[in-house]
């Protein structure tokens, strides 16, 4: 009898035995080695932080002077003192200075008509967001999900997703959408809480660069301290013990992406 | 085949001890107003804790005024800043969910006048954003208030803010039929609200120059509505040029030097040109339809004004030798009044469709069209300095009278700007610099 050649039907139960054994290992070796690690975690987080402020940014003992700042220089100016009325070309005696009394009127009812103005409004806030096609999402999952963000891990990213958008609120009034994407380098502990949190290297020559940036990167690293700790699944810690590229990216809901 | 799996297995036992990152895109954003403290600032000497005090309230009242950030009720605070020069205890801030935290002193300097010395603290970043030291007569209290604020403003939101700034504006009052129009001028919370005319004549279309120093405004005075200039400091007032006919609807140039005009001749008007130092005219349109309401981009390179050339109002837009006139906007309705951006990045404008006045924006080109506010009558915008915030006059159906509103340009925190009685034809000023020292 001749040996037949391994038909494709064989390959998967080798690659898939293979697979589980690694895996195995993987998850065996990681939850060791990793268990002593994040035991300390939970205590040694908040304590740096607050010694980073001390020592970093204020640097001074109690009553010593600010650290110099840039000082701004404000004096009495002409325009801060209140006109003098106009001089007018009738010969007439100068009018006294009517200041008039600063009544502050009760908020307006809310009529009929601006409750429609509010639906309009709203109208128009949820017509903006349909603007960019469906179909351009789904093109972003499937580029995603080459390399790392395969369909094992998916699920991990959309669910650290909608734990951070809650808290995220970037500044969108700049006028090039693009300056507000950052992207930071994130790594959790086991906990879910952050271990630390860095701007990627693009992202901090940007924001040094341009304001809306910096403030994007700021609000970025509110939301990401702001909503900790992440839940998420803990026997797959490994999977996303660090989040790197973590991407803010607001362009999508600007509609101008 | 052996060889195979040994080359998988060993790639296999080095990838995965370097597990991959995760990636995540966050790409939905949850606008919300940043929750801030701003504790009363801390005096130095008993006397000044009236004014530690009133800068800590105007600075929450600009800054929740913005839409942008939610100032936290000092009543809700467990910690008290007692001395701000050292770092304040972020966690008790984290308490009360504070993500950004102001601490401040006063104290009167030598010679006399009041300085406020503040620093921004990013509660969960846990570092200090700015520190700075603003001092002025101690008069001026609410502008050291508002200086404060537009520091806090740019820091988180990247952009300039624009709290140390004026209205000028119509202030109404009277009767329907003999309604008494005055030009006016506050601040831009509508503190300090000053009339600068008396009432006798009809004034209209307020324009600040760029040093906010200067209004052009149009007024009834003597037969003719003409254009005038007066000037803020000396209360002095003058008619700009001596045209036979009537001027109207006159803006700054950017740098101030020049101004842009209507000018009426037998039914039709057309947009001029004055050089302020040497009174020299410039026609820059010349069709028999009506060009008005001409405003300067903010390089001063090109006017959009309005015609009615092509049967209704729309937008047009020339070079500033009045070269090139092209329209832009193509969107429905009749469309006017329309206004640079000072960030140059839009148009702001009024659109009368379907019965109803609207604001709207749009880029230069007229593309990217969105109705910003829509009113029964809303009309007439200006910007902040920062492009950020438009100012409108609004009046509802009833005869209630005219007021003045605001808007953020993204069409939310729409409200109410506080003035003394009714008022329209707003007009926002530049941020006020300080010439001296």
């Amino acid at each position: 009898m001749t040996r037949t050649r391994p038909t494709t039907a064989d390959e998967p139960v080798l690659g898939f035995a293979v697979s589980v054994l690694f895996h195995a290992a993987i998850v065996a070796v990681s939850l060791f080695y990793f268990r002593n690690v994040f035991d300390a975690a939970p205590e040694t987080h908040a304590v740096p932080v607050d010694l980073i402020q001390v020592a970093e940014k204020t640097n001074v003992q109690a009553m010593a002077p600010p650290p110099p700042k840039e000082e701004k220089i404000e004096t009495q100016q002409t325009p801060i003192e209140p006109p003098p009325l106009p001089e007018f070309q009738e010969a007439e005696p100068s009018p006294e200075v009517t200041i008039p009394k600063f009544k502050i009127q009760p908020e307006p009812r809310k009529t009929a008509r601006q409750q429609q103005d509010f639906n309009a409004l709203l109208n128009k806030l949820t017509k903006a967001e349909k603007t960019p096609p469906k179909n351009a999402k789904t093109a972003d999952r499937i580029i995603q999900g080459i390399g790392a963000m395969n369909g094992m891990t998916a699920d991990l990213a959309d669910a650290l997703k909608s734990q951070i958008y809650r808290c995220w609120s970037p500044p969108v009034g700049a006028p090039n959408a693009a300056d507000l994407v950052v992207d930071f380098d994130l790594q959790l502990n086991q906990d879910g809480s952050v271990a630390s949190l860095r701007p990627s290297l693009g992202s901090q020559a940007a924001a040094s660069a341009n304001p809306y940036t910096r403030a994007a990167v700021d609000a970025a690293r509110r939301a990401t301290y702001q909503c900790q700790p992440y839940r998420l699944p803990a026997d797959r810690y490994a999977q996303w013990r660090e989040v790197d590229p973590l991407r803010f990216d607001p362009r999508e809901a600007m509609g101008v992406r | 085949m052996k060889k195979l799996i040994a080359i998988l297995i060993a790639f296999l036992a080095l990838a995965a001890p370097a597990q991959a990152a995760l990636q995540v895109d966050v790409t939905t954003p949850n606008p919300q107003p940043l929750p801030i403290a701003i504790p009363e600032f801390v005096p130095t000497t008993p006397a000044e804790a009236q004014a530690g005090a009133n800068i800590a309230s105007v600075i929450r009242a600009d800054l929740e005024r913005s839409g942008l950030f939610k100032p936290i009720d000092p009543k809700a605070y467990v910690d008290k800043i007692t001395n701000p020069n050292v770092a304040p205890q972020l966690a008790n801030w984290r308490v009360i969910n504070a993500q950004a935290l102001v601490t401040g002193a006063v104290l009167t300097q030598p010679d006399g006048l009041l300085r406020a010395e503040f620093r921004l603290w990013d509660v969960y970043g846990g570092s200090q954003m700015i520190g700075q030291r603003v001092w002025a007569s101690p008069n001026d209290w609410r502008r050291i208030a508002h200086k404060i604020s537009d520091m806090i403003y740019e820091a988180v939101t990247g952009e300039k803010g624009y709290f140390d700034t004026r209205i000028v504006f119509i202030s109404e009052s009277g009767p329907a039929i003999k309604r008494v129009k005055r030009l006016a001028i506050m601040d831009e919370d509508g503190a300090n609200p000053i009339f600068l005319t008396r009432g006798d004549y009809l004034v209209l279309t307020p324009r600040f120059n760029p040093t906010a120093q200067m209004i052009a405004y149009m007024s009834y005075i003597g037969t003719k509505p003409r254009v005038y200039l007066f000037d803020i400091e000396t209360g002095r007032q003058e008619m700009l040029g001596n045209f036979p006919n009537m001027t109207f609807s006159p803006r700054f140039s950017p740098d101030g030097n020049k101004v842009v005009m209507s000018l009426e001749n037998a039914g039709n008007s057309d947009i001029f040109l004055m050089d302020l130092r040497s009174r020299a005219v410039t026609r820059l349109t010349t069709d028999p339809a009506i060009d008005t309401a001409p405003s300067f981009s903010p390089d001063g390179r090109q006017i959009i004004f309005e015609s009615d050339r092509g049967g209704a109002q729309q937008i047009y837009v020339m070079n500033a030798d009045g070269t090139g006139q092209r329209r832009v906007s193509f969107g429905s309705g009749r469309n006017s009044t329309p206004v640079w951006s000072p960030r140059g990045d839009m148009i702001a404008f009024t659109k009368q469709d379907k019965g109803r006045f609207n604001i709207c924006v749009m880029r230069p080109d007229g593309t990217g069209e969105r109705v910003i506010t829509s009113g029964w009558q809303d009309e007439g915008p200006t910007w902040a300095p920062n492009g950020r915030v438009l100012m409108f006059t609004r009046s509802a159906q009833g005869g209630r009278g005219s007021e003045i509103w605001s808007v953020d340009v993204t069409g939310r925190n729409e409200r109410r700007v506080l003035t003394p009685g009714n008022a329209s034809d707003p007009a926002w000023s530049p941020l006020i610099t300080n010439g001296g020292s």
